[in-house]
């Protein structure tokens, strides 16, 4: 029996290479981010690099526990799980400790801990769990609901807590859908929709309204094959909104504007395209339709989301993200310091602890949120591509590990891991270079931090444990 | 299920989706790091040194457009340690430029060198001469700062206008907006408006070059932004007034407010002793406030506002008007005075005036038998069921004459004042009292204590016959319509406007009939008034009164205190008359009372 053989049997020793590899490359970063030539006891613990030295130590431990574990207690304990990372998440709302705005954290003593690191790894077993379920079929409603569900009761929790920028990594669950096969044309307007959000102040409440009915259409026309309906639909939509808007204007003028009567005609006609969708028997009209409403009352309320849900420093991030506000010591000058720091770094670099921009503190959170800025101004364009080909191989192993799993729970789950890796490595990455607007999230298995190299840790060797099964087994058949 | 072909091509998309995200960011990398060679440059002149580009605060006014509060500029010098020549820099010249002392350099250096990086304040308040001297010598690492400085043109108004100072540890964690070395008002006007006085911060981020000289603005000054000078304030004081109520004043202690009551505009406000405001700015004034902090006289203390004092027979018209409304007392009531009141062993002296007497006289004479019958009808009052509810009705009137609570005016640090209550009495007498036990409440003493402010709002109650405006300070904002909308609300009192007539009536009469108030007549005008003197066991009698003028469309109510003045018509009411007669007529026509009020001096045994 294979249960009597080492915990390493089957253990994908490639990823948990790549793993090791990115965590010291973390670590050295980490290092020269917060070295201090006047220090005389470089080995104190009071430095960040030694801290993260205990945390690496700790975070090894724990995947060595993780790899213990059976399997099947992954499975089993999907549910309690999840429950149990929503009650954290809960009482970090209701209890914990609010740091920069966001009320997310546990304290005890000087050691901070985020639920939310758990409550990803939470999310994504119970999500793995509800997919895996036998005759689930991601494209029928009811299945699509409980899957929305399961998402978004963590996020919405995440949201009140104001870390709304950890909240959005649970949307990069959308990769995982897609893979499950959600409709291609479902995944569009849903990515559409969340770019409309982040740009609506940009565009008018016009354009707004008609790039949403255009693409809900087409998407539909896309995932029933219908295309000439459809056009005519469109078509008679715009006609009749012009003629209302003339007439009504002819009656009393300037009483109705073209906005307006384009609104009544799309209303009037939701309740003709319920009627059709009724007697056609096309479910995934009422998705779309539920999408396209949704998406009406969301972006009139941009605003108000924007004002009370995000924080202004959120706010701030975003604004000054799409060039519509400059803040001159605020965001914006940091994420202009963290490019002057990657950008000075050239080909290769200026060696190890010898960058100026980072050790001289122009570059804000250097250890922590910005530590990518580290490798780029130290080791260069070469430095970085290593970090970045080390984490593209590191996500793109996890797909492939989730493809040979002849469980849909393991597949779903690696693939999960995945989409949490790759959204961190986005975000982060694309915020230092000035791609993305800033959020604090962690680059991962990188950044300063213990509970968050222990979660993503753990996330990690799930994956690898349940893989491990899965080559064991087939070892063992052959 | 999907089957195996379909999840195969979602695979591939997804793979396709990952690499084109790292094929963006490496993109964005190879832009970054290899083509554009502007961060590089940046990088090497990245010595950027943020300066804070401080507003000039706010100006204040007085009511008639005079300069109560000016800025003046003057430069903060500032130094970067890492900055710093390294073969050493010309310190005496840097001292003798500035102005500071050899070991305050040295101690501000050693200071900058925990962190060099950082810029440190060295010496602030450095002239305009001073400052193009230095930047001729130019020592590197050390560069200075645009600020602004408080100046008083008239040097009044110490306690009324409030100074300004540097934030301290306590107010940065109340107010996260400040920054270290921020100037924030600490009383008075500049307390209460800080938030429009102050201004927004503006900064300038210059590149610096390794010689610490300035190289430009970085990237073209896109990240600076200007500072916004902080809004003017126009007060309602009138400067002139104030001048002479501060002369006038000067060498007693105590307080004198006048209002406008059709408005609620303090025209004056004068705390004495009072100091001279320019004496709290610049270097010196680290001494000069712990100078007035040891002085016995408390001078920082704004007694207009803050001090309680009795108020002595002031205060019997605010009793003659609840007995009006309870019912209990009609104008025409004739009550016997034999040099006082008797009941049991309890007496209550009065002066020799004639006996019995109604109640204008009683005002205008201020007879201290006649508010006793008045007060115990109104506490032992048959509609009550106790001596205690009857007490309780009466304290409502008195605070709705803005007595034991804040008028909410716009000095923040308001005083409220005290009128005991039942509960207090309960406490102290065990529940045994009744009306005799609490009878010198009405003639204004015992436990009760009134602001300066409050009593000259109480003037303007009954110069308005009825109600008052919330007193306050400033009439414009620049760049509001309005002030606070509190201001213009009318308060009444729980006193009918009609029952007002026979007091003000006795309150004239006591000025120009047959009281005691007969020093306070002016030429053509009908001024009312009211003495008071409040016996205090500290020494001798304070001093007070309050007054309004003219009888009709009173433009002044004004109230004076001074402390063991003695009688209140011996130097609050000459006060409070020249006051008048200033701001009614611009003159003076009794020079010598103005010598005699000025040469008079209160000797104040513990002070």
């Amino acid at each position: 029996m294979s249960r009597h053989n080492s915990i390493f049997e089957g253990v994908d020793f490639g990823t948990v290479l790549l793993y090791v590899l990115i965590v010291l490359a973390g670590w050295l970063s980490i290092t020269s981010a917060s070295f201090d030539e006047d220090t005389a006891d470089i080995f104190s613990f009071s430095h960040f690099y030694m801290k993260q030295f205990v945390w690496i130590g700790m975070a090894w431990v724990t995947a060595l526990v993780v790899l213990l574990l059976d399997e099947r207690f992954y499975h089993m304990f999907a549910y309690p799980a999840y429950i149990g990372g929503i009650l954290l998440l809960v009482a970090a709302l209701l209890f914990g400790r609010e740091v920069n705005g966001a009320k997310a954290w546990f304290e005890f003593g000087s050691f901070r801990v985020q639920p939310v690191e758990f409550a990803k790894i939470a999310t994504a077993l119970a999500l793995a769990r509800v997919m895996s379920t036998y005759s689930f079929s991601i494209n029928r409603p009811g299945n699509l609901v409980k899957v929305a569900m399961v998402i978004c009761i963590p996020l919405g929790i995440i949201v009140l807590q104001n870390d709304t920028g950890s909240g959005i990594v649970l949307c990069s669950f959308l990769f995982v859908l897609y893979r499950e096969g959600l409709n291609k044309w479902l995944c569009i307007p849903v990515l559409l929709i969340a770019a409309l959000f982040i740009i609506s102040f940009l565009l008018s409440p016009m354009t707004l309204l008609l790039i949403s009915i255009v693409v809900c259409t087409l998407s539909e026309a896309m995932m029933n094959g219908e295309w000439k309906s459809r056009i005519i639909y469109l078509a008679s939509l715009a006609l009749s909104s012009i003629l209302l808007c003339i007439v009504v204007n002819f009656v009393s003028p300037g009483a109705m504007s073209l906005y307006h009567s384009l609104l009544t005609v799309t209303l009037l006609s939701l309740v003709v395209v319920v009627i059709y969708a009724f007697r056609s028997t096309l479910n995934n009209i009422f998705i779309i339709l539920g999408l396209f409403i949704g998406t009406m009352v969301f972006l009139p309320t941009t605003d108000y989301i924007f004002n009370s849900i995000l924080k202004p420093h959120q706010q701030n991030r975003i604004l000054s993200f799409l060039g519509i506000i400059n803040d001159p010591l605020g965001t914006d000058y940091n994420v202009n310091q963290s490019k002057i720091a990657i950008g000075s770094g050239g080909w290769l670099g200026k060696g190890f602890l010898q960058g100026t921009q980072i050790k001289y503190g122009f570059v804000p959170e250097r250890h922590t949120d910005f530590i990518f800025c580290t490798p780029c101004e130290e080791w260069g364009f070469v430095g970085a591509m290593v970090v970045l080909s080390l984490l593209c191989m590191l996500i793109l192993r996890l797909m492939r590990m989730g493809e040979r799993q002849e469980e849909p729970f393991g597949r779903i789950y690696c693939y999960c891991v995945a989409a949490i890796l790759l959204f961190h490595v986005l975000v982060n990455v694309g915020m230092t270079i000035g791609l993305m607007p800033v959020m604090g999230i962690p680059l991962p298995f990188m950044s300063y931090g213990g509970s968050s190299l222990i979660a993503f840790t753990i996330l990690l060797f799930i994956a690898i444990r349940l893989d491990a099964s899965t080559r064991q087994f087939s070892l063992n058949r052959i | 299920m999907i089957d195996n072909s379909e999840g195969y091509g979602r695979m591939r998309t997804l793979q396709c989706v990952v690499l084109l995200i790292f094929a963006m960011i490496v993109g964005r990398l190879i832009y970054l790091q290899l083509i554009d060679e502007h961060y590089k440059t940046l990088a090497k002149t990245n010595a950027l040194r943020s300066v804070v580009q401080y507003p000039s605060r706010g100006e204040v006014y007085d009511r008639n457009g005079e300069y109560l509060v000016q800025s003046r500029v003057c430069y903060d010098l500032m130094v970067v340690y890492r900055e710093i020549d390294k073969q050493g820099f010309d310190t005496t010249r840097l001292c003798a430029i500035t102005g500071v002392t050899k070991s305050r350099l040295k101690r501000e250096l050693t200071n900058a060198r925990m962190r060099p990086r950082a810029p440190r304040l060295v010496a602030s308040y450095i002239s305009t001469e001073d400052k193009l001297r230095l930047d001729e010598c130019s020592f590197p690492g050390f560069y200075t700062v645009y600020r602004t400085m408080r100046e008083y043109p008239r040097k009044i108004g110490g306690n009324l206008l409030g100074y300004v100072g540097e934030v301290n540890a306590d107010m940065l964690k109340r107010y996260p907006d400040y920054r270290a070395g921020d100037y924030v008002g600490m009383s008075g006007v500049e307390r209460s408006y800080e938030s429009l006085l102050k201004g927004v911060k503006g900064v300038k981020i210059q590149e610096i070059d390794t010689h610490g000289a300035i190289k430009g603005a970085y990237m073209e000054g896109r990240f600076d932004s200007l500072p916004e000078s902080g809004r003017y304030l126009k007060t309602t004081i009138d400067a002139r007034l104030q001048l002479l109520g501060e002369e006038l004043m000067r060498g007693k202690i105590g307080a004198a407010v006048a209002i406008e009551p059709s408005t609620g505009e303090i025209l004056m406000m004068v705390s004495s002793p009072s100091y001279d405001p320019d004496e709290l700015l610049g270097r010196n004034r680290g001494n000069h406030y712990m100078e007035l902090l040891r002085n016995r006289r408390n001078p920082l203390f704004n007694r207009a506002v803050k001090a309680k004092y009795p108020p002595g027979s002031t205060f019997k018209v605010v009793q003659g008007l609840i007995g009006l409304q309870e019912g209990v007392l009609r104008p025409s009531d004739i009550h016997p005075c034999n040099m006082g009141y008797h009941v049991g062993r309890h007496k209550m002296a009065c002066h020799a005036h004639a006996s019995p007497l109604d109640l204008r006289y009683a005002v205008s004479t201020s007879c201290n038998a006649y508010f006793c019958y008045v007060f115990r009808d109104i506490l032992d009052n048959k509609k009550y069921d106790s001596v205690k509810e009857g007490f309780d009705v009466w304290r409502d009137y008195v605070e709705s004459f803005g007595f034991g609570r804040k008028l909410g005016s716009d000095f923040l640090d308001e005083g409220s004042g005290y009128v005991p209550t039942s509960e207090f009495y309960d406490r102290r007498y065990r529940g045994a009292w009744n009306s005799v036990t609490v009878l010198s409440l009405s003639i204004g003493q015992g436990e009760l204590g009134c602001t300066p402010l409050q009593l000259a709002n109480l003037a303007c109650i009954l110069a308005n016959r009825g109600y008052y405006y919330i007193p306050h300070i400033v009439k414009e904002i620049e760049g509001r319509d309005s002030i606070d909308r509190r201001f213009y609300e009318r308060h009444y009192t729980k006193v009918d406007p009609k029952h007002f007539e026979p007091i003000v009536e006795g309150m004239w009469r006591g000025v120009h009939v047959d009281g005691t108030s007969r020093r306070a007549r002016l030429e053509g005008w009908n001024v009312c008034g009211k003495t008071g003197t409040a016996q205090n066991p500290h020494g001798r009698d304070h001093s007070t009164f309050m007054s309004f003028a003219p009888k009709d469309n009173p433009k002044i109510a004004i109230s004076v205190y001074v402390e063991n003045g003695g009688f209140g018509a011996t130097i609050a009411l000459p006060i409070a008359s020249l006051l008048e007669e200033y701001y009614l007529t611009d003159t003076i026509r009794r020079p010598e009372m103005v010598d005699w009020v000025k040469n008079m001096n209160i000797y104040y045994p513990n002070k």
